[in-house]
């Protein structure tokens, strides 16, 4: 039952008590102070039930707007569809790449081991084992599409998630190291090949070696490298 | 000193396509007798067993144990810690090759690299040949 009903209903008990014609002046102030006390009550919880109100009011439309937003990020286009078929053309690049790898590498032994003895034999199995390897080289073009595919997918999430982070105020939480094998992988394997070449040149890494320079001036060296 | 070019050779990184490069560039350089290894822990296991590697050229990034982890393995191996290592890998961060050459690598070659380079590093850590 609301604060506001309750309220009415002690004071109209209140009234029947006092309608009963009661001699008592201690109890008719009894219940004078007890009508000021519901009149009091009806006020704090009429003021507490309009709060409530208005914050499951907001919180409401928060969710609601939350669920709009999950909408537009279209999870379950990127779990089912997207991600899946990234991941599938990126399997392919790989696959693609190794494949044509092991053409070239094949081809290139083949060549290698060649007996030259006839000039004319041997000229005839270079030029068709080096067709081979230009042929394989077509590999490049249709791994260059896949990988094109799978920048879009990652540019297409990229934006919705920016947009539902700037939308929602999303605040990163802290990072969830408790995967022992992700944390090892962190810890020991490192980045990579890095964009735009290597950070450290093998020129310097061979004058630290040579002992023409200090780990300080590699260190120095590299930072200059990014300078140049 | 003579380098014996029929010394066995370890390779240890855990792409085929690269094991198979190094072999064919070794095979150029003249030496035959290459042996191969997909991460740290097999090559470990291969050099207890093994019957001596002359040199031994290793990638960084493998699991379960990386380059570098063997590399320390290596040098702190009685029997093992003179064994000639080669780092060869396309991490290139300064932290990364200060932090191999403290630990005892002999040489660092950075990825992508010819067959020149891999002729130079080998020259420079077991004798010219």
């Amino acid at each position: 039952m609301p604060a506001t009903d309750v309220a009415a209903k002690i004071r109209r008990a209140l009234d029947d008590i006092k309608a009963a014609d009661l001699d008592d002046p201690r109890l008719m102030e009894v219940l004078s102070l007890a009508e000021n006390l519901v009149d009091s009550m009806k006020l704090f919880f009429g003021s507490l039930d309009n709060s409530i109100h208005s914050e499951f009011l907001h919180i409401g439309q928060y969710i609601a707007r939350t669920r709009d937003e999950i909408a537009a990020l279209r999870p379950n286009d990127i779990r089912e569809s997207r991600l899946p078929t990234a991941g599938a053309e990126l399997e392919a690049v790989v696959n693609d790449t190794e494949t044509a790898t092991e053409t070239i590498m094949t081809l290139a032994e083949d060549i290698m081991a060649l007996e030259p003895d006839n000039l004319e034999n041997y000229k005839a199995q270079v030029d068709e084992k080096m067709m081979g390897m230009i042929e394989a080289c077509s590999f490049q073009d249709i791994t260059g599409q896949r990988v094109s595919k799978v920048v879009s997918t990652l540019t297409h999430i990229e934006e919705r998630v920016a947009r539902f982070s700037s939308v929602m105020g999303v605040l990163d939480a802290e990072e969830d190291d408790s995967d022992e094998k992700e944390q090892w992988r962190q810890e020991n394997l490192l980045n990579g090949p890095q964009i735009n070449g290597p950070a450290t040149g093998q020129n310097a890494i061979d004058a630290l070696f040579d002992g023409d320079i200090s780990d300080e001036e590699l260190g120095q060296d590299a930072i200059d490298n990014m300078f140049d | 000193m003579a380098v014996d070019m029929a010394m066995p050779i370890l390779v240890v990184d855990d792409y085929k396509t690269m094991i198979r490069i190094i072999r064919n560039l070794l095979k150029q350089l003249g030496f035959d007798n290459v042996e191969e290894a997909a991460d740290g822990e097999e090559a470990y296991q291969k050099m207890q067993d093994g019957p001596g590697y002359g040199l031994v050229i290793s990638d960084w990034n493998m699991e379960p144990m990386t380059g570098y982890e063997l590399l320390k393995q290596v040098r702190g191996d009685e029997k093992l810690k003179g064994t000639p290592f080669i780092m060869i890998t396309a991490e290139s961060k300064t932290e990364n090759v200060i932090a191999a050459k403290r630990a005892g690598v002999n040489n660092y070659i950075v990825k992508p690299f010819n067959a020149a380079t891999l002729k130079m590093k080998i020259a420079s850590v077991i004798g010219d040949f």
